[in-house]
């Protein structure tokens, strides 16, 4: 081979160099740009819980899960995810709200998405996993365990039953459940 | 012909490892193109409207 054959190939593998740090600055632009001027970020927070003692703190207990409307109006779900179920397994929500999802685990490590929309984080014993969102559509949609946790994985699932708002009616103690619905 | 003698004459070689490169990049640029419009699609049109759940 020639020098000038093979200063061609070195000239065409740095272009392609070029065309593949282009390609990944692209995402990695698109994905801060999201971040900082959407705030589109994953879940992020960071609480610790007792995982021996769920059924025995103040916001975990089964009394408490499922969803329940807080006196300043906002809403909250609180499912505990266990080998292998959703406690409970079917949660109602509004559409065009505001709600938050708090997940805790007393077991191994879970994780939950919500088909259809970025509802997307692991279920980490010892702490409490917790996402905000709107959802956009109503019916039920799917929230299948993504995180292999046990040969009974595959079957654990749970729903979640989206409303229109006017039909989002909670009892006197601030609790909706798929029964009422 | 003589023991190590494939028949293919110099000039023949340095002409096809000019010209080579350019299907390869072709068809490379052509499969990466696609991923990258397929991944802004999903990027754009799906992940973004469905917003932030932090």
């Amino acid at each position: 081979m020639s020098g000038a054959t093979e200063q061609d190939i070195v000239k065409s593998e740095f272009r392609w160099g070029m065309v593949t740090l282009a390609a990944v600055s692209f995402i990695m632009l698109a994905v801060i740009f999201a971040g900082v001027a959407m705030h589109i970020n994953p879940p992020s927070n960071i609480e610790r819980i007792n995982p021996q003692a769920l059924h025995l703190s103040a916001e975990f207990t089964e009394a408490n899960l499922g969803t329940k409307v807080e006196s300043n109006g906002q809403v909250t779900a609180r499912i505990v995810a266990t080998q292998f179920a959703f406690v409970p397994r079917c949660i109602v929500l509004p559409a065009d709200r505001p709600v938050t999802l708090r997940f805790a685990s007393p077991d191994v490590i879970h994780g939950i998405l919500v088909s259809g929309t970025n509802v997307n984080t692991m279920v980490v014993p010892g702490y409490v996993s917790q996402v905000h969102t709107v959802f956009r559509t109503t019916g039920d949609l799917l929230m299948p365990c993504h995180e292999y946790c046990g040969l009974g994985h595959s079957a654990m699932l749970a729903t979640v039953r989206v409303v229109p708002k006017d039909q989002f009616r909670p009892g006197p103690d601030g609790r909706v459940s798929c029964a009422d619905k | 012909m003589e023991p190590g003698d494939d028949g293919i004459q110099p000039e023949a070689l340095e002409a096809a490892l000019r010209e080579t490169p350019r299907g390869a990049f072709a068809v490379a640029g052509v499969a990466v193109a696609l991923l990258m419009a397929a991944w802004a699609a999903i990027y754009l049109f799906v992940f973004l409207p469905r917003g932030s759940i932090g």
